[in-house]
Order: structure tokens, then sequence, then C-alpha cells
């Protein structure tokens, strides 16, 4: 029998800890294979390439008999280390692992929320009780509201109000920005001995405006917005920002505010006054320092639900780490904010404050450019879609 | 030939590297090794001498300036309190650079002499304990969280401004910032695992089953032909210089 448990409630009402406690008393199943919301509980870690990582997985005796998840792309990660894969590629073969292997249960700590619709859907029909495809399922997702059809629901309620946050209240002061134009020509990049990710690209971002980058995944969305900071080169073309020629990688950056997907990949620093304190020297020259005082950023990061910039970064827990995430793009710092799935992780009413805080700032005159799989979330920020796919980036 | 004949030819060659064979004795070790390289390694043996030239060239070039261009006599000859010579110097940082390279070249045959296989596949045809073969797992993946967490703070410093990604200055003055980010990165990615991922799945368990490889023979195949070969060489080795007066 099919047993299907969906974990719901606002951020820390102790969904997360009830999926733990769920799994270890072992009624739920006497083993389960676990896909945590990033990378580094996703895939082992034990591995440098991906047969090796199915080949852990891979049941060695008795088959349970059960469908392979094989996601379309399959083929191609061969060519890949685990680590290079995008977050949502790396949950596609996590899963790929798991119906390869002899675990009866499964366990996804929101890690569905980084697929694109398609895979979502197919992730989604792969677990779907009537299918009977998989024994047991324990689920959380915020995309995914209850009451679902053969999923037993635990709603789960916040006793105490933690990490309160409320993105509007950064922005809701925020002066008046000329955001410069970006534009691209000729962009082209490929990994190390890989394909190319972008062929011949030219695109225009005018400051003012929100640009939802948008294709499914591994086609380069992330990718994208490292060129843009600089952390990658590209092969060929040139960027330039206000009409002037801008080589971050090797100038360094001093136009775009970014948040990560994984909030982790982002602090300069143990603690959040180290964090800022770095960006704030980093961009003595380009930005107003006045601005990024340590009490302004502490009345913003208040607004996110971290009272003190003393808080250890690593030590909150990861809703509030990805909250924090959004403190630099959202302070004004830079005219450009450029924001990597920012609403995975978040319930329901942060993601429509934080959609609320995005439009905010196109009108105010920066530029922002991010992506999202969530619909719901973009369509309540008004913006043009970017579609990435086949090597380029075309306005839609 | 099995990865278990392969890495014992290799022990055996770099122990022979490490006993200072004298020039009949060296000339019998680099033909073994060249005779290994060509039938076994075949084209992949450039790619192992380009890199153990990589490896090799910087700390040479080190210990020359060091010993022939600074000091201008061997250790030996420090330590007996002679003369010294630039000579002796050099024969010294020659000696000590050639068994270095022997030895990087020789890991670099053996590992490409089976680049086919991955490396959860070549540690799993070693005959070892179960235990060291997950030790040696565990340890080869903290190369991999390695670069992962030095990815990751590249991503953080050169977004936020502190580095670029080409070289510069910049990248120098704040080179501690990115050890700093990389260590607390890695801690972080090893924490997380052990945390969530690893007690739920039992993971660690998994390794041991996809390690087994049941009990095969010890060495099959050319490794019957090789060994042989390579402890008849050995003795040639130890001994060649030391008939007929050379040592």
């Amino acid at each position: 029998m099919a047993s299907r448990q969906l974990i719901s409630g606002p951020n820390f009402s102790g969904r997360s800890a009830a999926l733990m406690a769920l799994l270890h008393d072992g009624k739920f199943a006497p083993e389960s294979f676990y896909i945590g919301p990033y990378s580094e509980a996703a895939l082992s870690g034990l591995t440098s390439t991906i047969a090796d990582e199915i080949d852990l997985y891979r049941a060695k005796t008795a088959s349970l008999g059960r469908a392979a998840f094989s996601p379309p792309d399959l083929a191609a990660f061969n060519q890949r280390e685990p680590q290079t894969l995008s977050g949502g590629e790396q949950v596609l073969l996590a899963l790929h692992c798991f119906s390869l292997s002899s675990y009866p249960a499964l366990a996804i700590d929101t890690a569905l929320e980084q697929l694109d619709q398609q895979n979502r859907d197919a992730a989604l029909d792969y677990l779907d009780p009537r299918k009977n495809l998989v024994a047991s399922v324990a689920l959380i997702d915020n995309r995914l509201p209850p009451p679902l059809v053969g999923w037993t629901c635990s709603e789960r309620a916040a006793d105490t109000i933690e990490f309160d946050c409320d993105p509007r209240r950064l922005v809701a002061d925020l002066p008046g920005q000329k955001a410069p134009t970006i534009a691209i020509r000729g962009l082209q990049f490929a990994y190390h001995h890989g394909k190319d990710i972008f062929r011949a690209v030219g695109l225009t971002l005018d400051g003012g405006n929100a640009y939802r980058l948008a294709g499914p995944n591994g086609a380069g969305k992330t990718t994208l917005l490292k060129l843009l900071v600089g952390v990658l080169a590209p092969n060929a073309g040139e960027l330039t920002l206000g009409g002037e020629r801008y080589r971050p990688w090797r100038h360094g950056n001093r136009a775009i505010a970014l948040a990560t997907q994984n909030p982790d990949h982002q602090w300069c620093g143990a603690t959040l006054r180290d964090d800022l304190a770095r960006r704030r020297a980093a961009f003595a020259r380009w930005a107003d320092a006045a601005s990024l005082a340590d009490g302004r950023m502490e009345t913003l990061a208040a607004a996110l639900g971290v009272h003190s910039l003393d808080a250890h970064l690593y030590e909150l827990p990861l809703a509030a780490r990805k909250r924090l995430s959004w403190l630099w793009p959202l302070s004004g710092a830079l005219p450009w904010v450029m924001l990597d799935e920012p609403s995975i992780g978040q319930d329901m009413a942060t993601r429509l404050e934080l959609a609320a805080a995005i439009a905010g700032l196109t009108t105010r005159g920066y530029g922002v450019l991010f992506v999202t799989h969530d619909d719901d979330f973009a369509e309540r920020i008004p913006h043009r879609v970017l579609a990435i796919g086949d090597m380029q980036v075309k306005a839609v | 030939m099995t990865p278990n004949g392969a890495f014992a030819v290799g022990i055996i060659l770099i122990a022979l590297g490490m006993s200072g064979p004298g020039p009949r004795g060296l000339t019998v070790l680099v033909a073994l090794t060249l005779a290994f390289a060509v039938i076994e390694v075949r084209g992949a043996s450039m790619i192992a001498l380009r890199r153990a030239i990589v490896i090799v060239l910087p700390l040479a070039v080190f210990m020359s300036l060091v010993w022939i261009g600074i000091v201008g006599e061997s250790p030996a000859q420090i330590a007996a309190d002679a003369v010294g010579t630039r000579v002796a110097a050099l024969v010294y940082v020659a000696k000590l650079s050639g068994r270095l390279f022997l030895i990087v070249a020789v890991v670099q045959l053996v590992f490409l002499r089976f680049d086919k296989l991955t490396p959860l596949q070549l540690v799993r045809a070693l005959a070892l304990p179960a235990a060291v073969k997950r030790m040696l797992v565990i340890t080869l993946s903290l190369i991999g969280t390695l670069r992962h967490a030095i990815d990751r703070a590249h991503i953080a410093l050169i977004a936020a401004g502190t580095l670029t990604r080409t070289p510069s200055l910049r990248n120098v003055a704040h080179s501690w910032r990115l050890i700093q980010a990389v260590w607390l990165s890695a801690v972080t990615i090893m924490l997380g695992r052990m945390r969530d991922k690893w007690p739920v799945e039992n993971t660690i368990a998994r390794l041991d089953d996809t390690l087994d490889n049941g009990k095969p023979p010890l060495f099959t195949g050319d490794d019957r032909i090789w060994l042989p070969i390579t402890l008849g060489a050995a003795v040639v080795i130890l001994l060649a210089d030391r008939v007929g007066g050379m040592s």
C-alpha cells in the first residue's frame, strides 16, 4: 500500500524536524532515500562521476521492480561531474538514483521546488500514489498546498513567529535609482571540455525593468547570471554597462547585487557583520557607503527576521539564511539586482511579500533579473520574459 | 592486468627509485618503467609524463636556485665539512628531482592504466579490506568537497566584488578571505551531509555494499607476467651496481 505524507505549514513551523523525526522513528520505513533542499543533501558527496553516483545507489541484490525515473537529459549528464550539475539537475539525478535503489521510501524536503514545470510534473506524477510506483513518500513542498488525492497531509502551525519577515519594508524607503542599460553582444560560452551553453547571444537589459530568465533545468540560467557578475568569463563577446565596455571577470563586479539559489554560495564572512563589511569595502567606490552603514543594515536585517549583525550565518536555519540572502540586493546598494530562485523554500505569505518588494525595486528605477520556476510568484512581478534555450536568450 | 597487479608493480618501481640505484640500476629501472608505460598505458603515457613535468619542474627550479645558486654545495659536503662545489649541488638536485619525477610519473601511469574505470570501480577492484576501501573513497571525496567549496567561495567573493575571476592584485590581497570562505564552505558542506543525508540513508553502508567485489583472485592475467619481471628486475637493479665495484 502506497503511503504518502505531505508535511505542510509555514516556515519555522518545524516541518523539516517533523520530517526527520518521521524518518528516524522507523515506522514510516526502515530506511529512506533523502533529497534535501540543496546539493549537499541531494547527492551523496562520495562520488566524482555521475556513473559512480548511480552505481552507489543501484540495488545490489533484490530489485523492488520499481519503474526507473529517467530525466530526459540523463545521457548528457554522464559527461559531467555531479557537482557541476545545476540544482534542478541534481534533484533529477537523485530521483533517478532512488528509482534504481532498493530503498523502500523517499523523503524530499522542498527539493522539487528547484525543478522546471515539466520536470516537476514528471516527478509529482512519479510520486502519485495512484500510480503506485513508489511505496512510501514524505514530502515538504511550499508550492503544493493540501489537500492532495491519496496523500495524508499534516498541517503544522507556527507556535511563535520566528524570523518574522517582510521584505517590502526594505524597499519602502529606497531613493530612486537609474540603473544603466546592460548590453550583451555576441556572447559565447562553454564550460571546460563542455558543449556550448551560449552562442552569439545578443541581449539588452534596460534599467527600471524586471526580466525573468525562463528555461528548463540545465539550460544555463544560473550560468548567465554568473557571466554578468563576473564569476565566469565568456569565450567571446562583450558586455557594456551604460554604453561603456564592462568586463566584471577582469575588473570586478561593480553594478550587480546577486542573491544565489543556495544562500550559502553568497556569504563572504562567518557573521552578517563580516559579510557586509567586506561588501562595503569592495563597493566603496561604486555604492553609497553611508547608506550601507551598520545601523541601517541592522534595521533592514531585522525586517528579514534577523535582529543582530553578529548572527553567525551558518547557525541560522536554512529558510532564514535564504531570507537574509535578499538583504544585499534589496538594500539598494547597487543599481542591478539579480535573484536566482529567490522564492525557494519560502511559504506563500513570504513569497507574496518578496514579489511585492521586487516589483517595488523596478518602480524605483532598479533593474531586476530573476530566475524562478514558480509561475505564481513570477506573475506578481511585472516583468518581461527572456527564454533560454538552444544556446540563445530571446525576449518573448 | 588488474588494478592489484598495476599497483603492486607501481609500488615496487617507486621503492626501487627510492633505494637510490647507481647508473646501471637506474638504466634498468628507467627501461622497465618505459616498458610498462609503452605496453600497458600506451598513448596516455605522454599525459603521465607531461603531468610529472608540470608537478616536478617548479620544485626542481626552486631547488636549483637554493642549492646551486645560493648554497653552492651539496648537503653531504656540508655534513662532511668538505669544500663545496656547485657541481655536487647540481648532482644532488638532479638526483632528488629525478626520484620525484619517477614517483609522480609511476603514480600517473598506474592510474592512467585504468582511466576507463570510474574511481569507485577502481577502488572496488582493489584487494583491500572493506574499511580501507571505505576510507579511500571518503578521502578521495574530500577532494571533490574541497573543489565544490572553492567554487562556492569564488562565487561569493567575486559577486561581492572582493575578487576577480582573472588574476589580479586584488586577488592576492584578499587571498586569506578566499581561504576562510573555502574552509567555512567545506566544513558546512560536510556537516550538512553528515547531519541529514548520510544518517537517514545509511549511505556509508551502501558504499560498503558497492565496494564489495567478493573475493576474486589477487593477481590474474598479465599480472603473472609483470610481477615476476618486475621482481626479477628489482634484484638486478639492487645488485647491478654492487657487482663489478660500482655502488
